[in-house]
């Protein structure tokens, strides 16, 4: 499938290059009142064939044009269509400036149906302006000029979102107005996506480059024609569409990680690892020797890293008179990127008043190279004016291959005596894994204007993805530090051989109905429609213990070097017949609404409500005794939705929201299986988790003075009940401890501000936004009690904000642009106050990640009509991920600056 | 159910009434002539078991065994169970085995080697109680490649092993955590733990007595006392009193070494009337332990050589073994009832220090007449134990009253 992709990339690039040299037409395009240029105008004459939009400078240039008389038609949205006859002779140059003038009517999207909408291009500002629920959108030209390379770090800069990154990989999940990932939804092009990662329902942001972006909508507030399970809000990543015009622009970039340059990268082989684990390749019955294991993963070689490359490609350009559109674009990331990290864990010292002490010091290295590829293919067929087809389909590959080596040292517990820093017994941990990400979504859609009153649109949506993790290998060995700093030789721990796989498969149907009509002078709209999705997962895991020999005289052995350890296949069979990770789960929704839309003079009403059935489930692939099997859960939900428009004048509204919205909990989350250990205690799913609902109000002003710029200024007050968090639980059986998703508290409620504030001066602009956000929780938690005659652990209610919620979120730019010469830049900065990052066993701490500030640097400058060169600096001021307790360090990841240059050809 | 019971009460009462007559030695065997619960026929057992193994019969688990909650496997003396195929008994519900010194119960897989069947998983049991019986080779791997404990139990419940024999184990031989109660008795504890485990690992809000027990060549530590790090209340609280712990702690390498005793992450131990004779360390206190309600004393500490140079490494490590009965990473202080390098004159010892998971024990650790450490213990550390600690150190006190074995 990806090869006849490119197939026809070199098709169509022939076709369009055989074009014979001719007359040229060329100009400038500007607003007729304020005099900016216009960019992204369409010029064309009748057909769309030698089409092109207008630059940075409001200029174009028509070549290639075969002499004759052509009817030269210039539109840009929001302005009226420019239309004027002309007559190009061979050789002849001509120059034509145009002014526009800007349209003063709405551009509402209450219309009676006439002609099928070509809905892109609308600058981002109008799109928040004119859409029903309250919106933040960043385009495409926003992007490029922003020192984003994919969509998380894009995400970053909206108002009111924050990015979660996981340590020593690049995974990122949105988080809106600070409530975790698991209260959001990630659409692509309006549908969900299944993920191939295991923990989580969403595609990692990392994946998607931003070139092939062109837009990204965060809605804040839900319509009934929206999918229920946000409760922050919803990010959909609009792809690139087909143009007007013909479009073809490569992208190359380099760049360097500072973490690399200030120490090694980790590395390891990957040609002896086995796809496939001996039980997958031999059969059940296979036992397993230790010849039949990979050595040369395991021996981690030091290099210099290569830099990290990127190449993006873009074409697009309408065939059969403008009756289909096409566009294809394809990202190859190359990356090399690491992560310094320590964690250290806590508990209540018995010794220090019960106040959280630290139980073990682990430092980790993480060395990854990830390859990313991005192929998305778009199509639009005109069939007539009254009816459309669309075909998407977005193809995602990546390939991570990671090192981490660990240094760990118990200072409670185990089996040394750790006597002051320096000492006791260090266990090194190194692991290598590989992983291969492949997702694929096609989405084929359809509108039809079925008369003036009646639109239905359709569409069927078929996702796959797939994780596999062939050979996930783990070494350990370990020695003693006595307190003379003396120390034994390296022991040989063991090994262990893992292979993961896990399939994801989502199948939707969806269909829409609208009506359009008014009632008096007032236009009315009325919606339903439905949805069906039946999502299913299989997930699967075959582990192997190599233990070591027992040495010379029964004692343990020695280690020299991975080639020459000895070891025997203690589960020579695999766990894969036995492994609780090896489930199916399955989740099926049915969803319905109805709604409908009045705009008055002043006010726009849109309301209705929406039912959402959920029934979901899992099996283990054999029965496990010690619990719960074979479990099915339902519940159905009924949403209503009232959004209210004010408008005081063209440039300035209010809008007012109630909605009600659901987050069902992930599939791992249900399914009771032993994850990796959190803090030492086993990580379980909770197969009595609830699904968290809530009442959500927002309330907007905006006001829209000029051309790019905007105020706008939000509050919202949300109620949560049943919210999920990560909780230590189990006390009962005296201490027998395991962390696992709970309802710890029955509600929680969350409310907050939000500003965005863009202008410009001349030639340089500033762009805030800020989002304040307080969440309340009240729950119990354990504590010492030390008072009452016997000691004992009592509960107590604590008060504190929800897990993962940042009050204080500010992103603040400054771009400087002379769109004469070519030459952008932009400062960005943002702000995170200290956040609630995980709950701490015991009352009256937590574990909180310490305030940042970023700072990242992203210029370019145009080199001629066709080139420009940039440069992206990330994370300049060094921002580590600092993990405190009670003010006390105990965590911290240090990524560095990252520093790309590059250079963008455009046809 | 009701009815059943109301019958043999009333056959009972007959059998009384019909015996009453007869000479006294007749009827104290009474409860003996009632028919065993649920007698389990012998032969091939596997899956949902509950009811009796009964004297004198021999059993083969050919896949695991499960005990339903609410179900009670018992074992009457003499049984025999063979285990196959690395399988593992899995208790939910009450396990009950009662042999008898004349004739124990017998756990032991067909192959009998170190590490050959599952073991006893009585994570979720509602009680375990254990009396004279052999559990051996025991801790092969799970499925999942995890080395099993021998006995395991994670509940808060009451736990009895007594007068048993558990040998040639892979990690812990006895691990209990999940607040059980224990009572843990002159027990024989040997050559268990592969490279990893202890005898009698004891952690979470784990309270009783470990007393006349031999641990003879495990592994790690013979008894390890911890509470849970996270939750510092309940603490594990334990009586480690006249046990005798011989050539512990030496296959899990000099990184890892283990104890005679150890006691750490708040837990409190009240030691008394040991013998520990070559271990890799002997009486470990951690930094992390609870050094304020911790009380030992009249402990016996010994080494067949002062120092051993380990040449089974390079470069070689020299252990010193006079140095490593209170060793110095730990708090723990030698006492001044404490018997300090000083032999107890077992009937025979080999001087052993390393070897291999599943060594025999030819020693025989009865005190000699003349043993220094007759007569060197302390009948009351101020805490009230179980059964009565014994003047004379160590599990084979002169009077007979310790371990039987």
């Amino acid at each position: 499938m990806v090869k006849n992709f490119y197939l026809t990339i070199i098709f169509i690039l022939s076709a369009s290059l055989a074009f014979a040299q001719n007359a040229t037409l060329k100009g400038k395009v500007i607003d007729a009142g304020t005099k900016a240029p216009l960019q992204g105008a369409s010029v064309h004459f009748d057909d769309y064939k030698n089409g092109v939009l207008t630059d940075d400078k409001g200029e174009y240039t028509l070549s290639n044009i075969t002499p004759g008389e052509y009817k030269l038609k210039i539109k840009f949205i929001g302005y009226d269509e420019f239309e004027q006859k002309i007559k190009l002779k061979t050789g002849q140059v001509i120059t034509l400036d145009v002014r526009l003038k800007s349209r003063n009517v709405s551009l509402a999207t209450v219309n009676v149906f006439g002609k099928m909408d070509k809905e892109s291009e609308s600058a981002a500002r109008t799109s928040e302006k004119n859409a029903n629920n309250i919106t933040n959108v960043v385009t495409a030209k926003v992007m490029e000029r922003s020192p984003d390379i994919n969509a998380a770090n894009v995400l970053s800069r909206v108002s009111g979102v924050t990015i979660q990154r996981n340590t020593g990989g690049d995974e990122a999940y949105a988080m809106i107005r600070g409530l975790e990932p698991r209260y959001d939804n990630t659409l692509i092009n309006g549908v969900k996506v299944t993920s191939p990662d295991a923990k989580s329902r969403y595609v990692s942001l990392d994946v998607v480059p931003s070139d092939l972006l062109q837009r990204i909508e965060v809605s804040k507030t839900l319509l009934p024609e929206m999918e229920g399970d946000a409760i922050g809000g919803t990010v959909n990543l609009v792809f690139k569409e087909a143009p007007d015009t013909t479009l073809f622009k490569v992208n190359t970039q380099v760049g360097y990680s500072q973490i690399f340059l200030d120490r090694k990268f980790i590395d390891f082989s990957k040609a002896g690892i086995n796809p496939e684990s001996p039980s997958q390749l031999h059969g059940d019955n296979y036992v397993a020797k230790s010849a039949d294991f990979d050595r040369s993963n395991l021996d981690f070689q030091s290099k210099t890293a290569l830099p990290s490359t990127v190449i993006g490609l873009t074409y697009g350009r309408r065939l059969l008179k403008g009756k289909l559109g096409i566009i294809i674009a394809d990202n190859f990331q190359n990356q090399f990127y690491g992560t310094n990290s320590q964690f250290n864990p806590v508990a209540p010292n018995p010794q220090n008043d019960y106040k959280p002490g630290i139980t073990d010091v682990s430092n980790l290295t993480y060395s990854n190279q990830q390859l990313n590829n991005g192929l998305t293919f778009h199509a639009d067929y005109k069939i007539d004016d009254r009816n459309q087809l669309l075909v998407t389909n977005v193809l995602l590959y990546s390939y991570l291959a990671q090192a981490r080596l660990s240094i760990d040292t118990g200072i409670v517990g185990g089996n040394g005596g750790r006597n002051g820093p320096g000492t006791g017994t260090v266990t090194n941990d190194d692991r290598s894994l590989t992983q291969k990400e492949l997702l694929e979504n096609l989405k084929l859609e359809g509108k039809h204007i079925l008369s003036k009153h009646f639109l239905f649109d359709w569409a069927g949506v078929f996702s796959t993805s797939t994780r596999k993790v062939p050979d996930e290998a783990d070494i350990s060995i370990n020695h003693l530090i006595a307190p003379d700093f003396s120390s034994t030789p390296d022991y040989f721990d063991g090994i262990t051989h893992s292979w993961q796989h896990n399939n994801d498969r989502d199948e939707s149907g969806l269909a829409n109905l609208t009506y359009k009509s008014k009632i008096k002078e007032a236009p009315l709209m009325i919606k339903i429609g439905g949805l069906y999705r039946h999502k299913d997962r299989y997930n699967a895991e075959d582990n192997y213990l190599l233990q070591p020999l027992a040495g010379p005289a029964g004692g343990k052995q020695q280690f020299v070097n991975i080639y020459s350890a000895q070891d025997t296949v203690y589960n020579p069979k695999g766990s894969a017949q036995y492994d609780v990770n090896n489930y199916t789960a399955f989740e099926d929704i049915g969803a319905g609404y109805a709604e409908f839309k009045i705009s008055l003079a002043k006010l726009d009403i849109f309301g209705g409500v929406r039912a959402e059935h959920t029934s979901q489930g899992f099996d283990y692939a054999t029965f496990i005794p010690s619990l719960l099997n074979d479990v099915r859960k339902s519940y159905t939900d009924i949403l209503p939705s009232l959004q209210l428009n004010y408008k005081f004048s063209d440039i300035s509204q209010l809008r007012a929201s109630y909605f009600s919205s659901i987050s069902r909990p992930n599939y791992y989350e249900l399914v009771p299986y032993v994850n990796d250990s959190f803090n030492g205690n086993p990580e379980m799913g909770n197969p009595a988790l609830k699904h968290a609902t809530a009442d959500n109000f927002d309330l907007r002003y905006e006001i829209y003075p000029h051309e790019d710029e905007e105020i706008l200024v939000s509050a919202f007050y949300k109620t949560l009940y049943n919210p999920i968090e990560l909780s230590i639980s189990d006390f009962g059986g005296g201490g027998n401890i395991v962390v696992e998703p709970e309802n710890v508290a029955p509600k929680a409620t969350i409310e907050g501000i939000e500003l965005v504030y863009t202008k410009y001066f001349g030639k340089i602009g500033v762009s805030v936004n800020y989002a304040y956000t307080y969440s309340n929780v009240k729950a119990p938690k354990p504590v010492a009690d030390t008072v009452s005659a016997t000691n004992q652990t009592v509960f107590k209610l604590e008060s504190r904000t929800l897990q993962g919620q940042t009050p204080d979120a500010l992103n603040a730019s400054l771009l400087y642009r002379d769109k004469e010469h070519g030459f952008f830049v932009q400062l960005a900065y943002q702000y995170l106050s200290r956040t609630l990052s995980q709950l701490y066993a015991d009352y009256g701490s937590d574990y909180y990640t310490k305030a940042q500030s970023f700072l990242a640097l992203s210029a370019e400058k145009s080199l001629n009509k066709h080139f420009i060169i940039f440069g992206k600096f990330n994370n300049l001021l060094n921002t580590p991920t600092t993990i405190q307790i009670n003010g006390l360090t105990i965590g911290q990841n240090i990524y560095k600056a990252n520093y790309n240059i590059g250079l963008r050809y455009i046809l | 159910m009701k009815t059943n019971k109301f019958y043999l009460f009333v056959a009972g009462l007959a059998v009384l009434t019909a015996l009453g007559s007869c000479s006294k030695e007749k009827n104290t065997n009474v409860t003996k002539a009632l028919p065993p619960s649920n007698p389990i026929t012998a032969g091939n057992i596997s899956g949902f078991v509950k009811g009796t193994l009964l004297t004198g019969s021999t059993y083969t688990v050919t896949a695991d065994i499960t005990v339903k909650k609410g179900d009670t496997l018992a074992a009457q003396p003499g049984a025999i169970v063979i285990i196959k195929a690395d399988a593992q008994i899995t208790v939910d519900g009450v396990l009950q085995i009662l042999g008898t010194q004349a004739s124990p119960v017998s756990f032991n897989s067909d192959t009998k080697t170190p590490g050959s069947w599952g073991g006893l998983a009585c994570d979720s049991a509602q009680a375990v109680t254990i009396k004279w019986a052999h559990i051996d080779n025991a801790g092969g791997p799970d499925p999942t490649g995890s080395p099993r404990k021998t006995i395991s139990v994670g509940v808060p419940i009451k736990v009895d092993i007594e007068d048993s024999w558990i040998t040639n184990g892979q990690d812990d031989e006895i691990g209990i955590k999940g607040g059980a109660q224990i009572t843990i008795l002159r027990n024989t504890i040997q050559s268990s733990g592969s490279t990893d485990g202890e005898a009698i690992n004891l952690k979470t809000a784990i309270t009783g007595d470990v007393a006349y027990n031999v641990v003879y060549s495990q592994a790690g530590t013979a008894v390890k006392l911890e509470t849970n790090a996270d939750v510092p209340f309940p603490q594990t609280i334990v009586n480690v009193y006249n046990n005798t712990f011989v050539s512990n702690g030496w296959r899990r390498g000099a990184a890892e070494p283990g104890r005679g005793i150890s006691v750490g992450v708040n837990a409190v131990a009240h030691a008394y009337n040991n013998i520990m004779v070559n271990n890799y360390q002997g009486f470990e206190l951690f930094t992390d332990g609870d050094a304020v309600h911790t009380t030992y004393g009249n402990n016996l500490f010994f080494a067949t050589s002062a120092t051993i140079i380990d040449q089974t490494v390079t470069p070689n490590v020299t252990v010193n073994l006079v140095a490593n009965f209170y060793p110095s990473d730990g708090v723990g202080k030698a006492q001044t009832t404490d018997l300090v390098n000083i032999d107890p004159m077992f009937n025979s010892f080999n001087s052993s220090f390393l070897l291999p998971n599943g060594a025999a024990n030819p020693n025989d650790f009865h005190l000699k007449a003349g043993s220094p450490a007759i007569g060197k213990g302390s009948t009351n550390f101020g805490v009230t134990t179980v059964v009565k600690p014994n003047v004379d150190l160590g599990a084979y006190p002169t009077d007979g009253t310790g371990n039987k074995h």
